[in-house]
């Protein structure tokens, strides 16, 4: 029972993982890389984590570090990722030439 | 059960394989540190499973630091680009 609960969640992580992987690496420009990258990373890492716990016991060093890592994911990858953006959009990275909105005139919010 | 820990382990390594492929090619520094970004979560869960597989606690220790500081490392990379972040 507990390798079925812990395979299927290992496995609708790991879909949402390679879709967060293919997504990085076929998008056309950064900032939907960007937009690729944020979800389907926290939402892939997220099951897996739940796995781990499901699968090693609720009261082990492994729930404490899992527990640990998924708040660290849900912090600072939105971070991270809205600093990489913000920092390539003020200097000038390229959009796709598909994009629809384009603001440089408006400036960042004070 | 621990036999799938270690396929979950490896299955992680090989889903971060497309990411290697953008930080090699990747056109501007931003989309390396993405590509970084990603990889280094998935570093992070492989380490786990792998922790799980081999019943050595002491490498969930490094994952813990993998985590905590693969973000250090895109902060610098987006402060880098605009130096008045931060």
């Amino acid at each position: 029972m507990r390798e079925v609960v812990v395979g299927l969640l290992c496995a609708v992580g790991l879909f949402f993982s390679l879709s967060g992987a293919v997504g990085i690496w076929r998008m056309p420009d950064l900032y939907t890389r960007i937009q690729a990258s944020t979800k389907t990373i926290t939402l892939g890492a997220l099951p897996v984590l739940a796995a781990l716990v499901v699968g090693t016991g609720l009261l082990t060093p492994y729930t404490s570090r899992a527990v640990i890592v998924a708040f660290l994911l849900l912090v600072l990858n939105p971070a991270a990722s809205h600093a990489v953006a913000r920092a390539s959009y003020k200097t000038g990275t390229p959009q796709w030439e598909g994009a629809v909105t384009h603001e440089p005139e408006q400036g960042p919010r004070s | 059960m621990t036999t799938l820990f270690l396929v979950v382990a490896v299955a992680e390594v090989g889903v971060a394989l497309p990411l290697l492929v953008r930080m090699a090619v990747g056109p501007t520094v931003g989309d390396r540190a993405v590509a970084l970004n990603a990889f280094s979560a998935q570093a992070t869960l492989s380490l786990l499973f792998f922790t799980a597989f081999a019943s050595r606690t002491i490498y969930l220790d490094v994952a813990l630091w993998t985590s905590s500081f693969s973000y250090l490392g895109t902060l610098v990379w987006a402060r880098l680009l605009e130096p008045e972040l931060l």
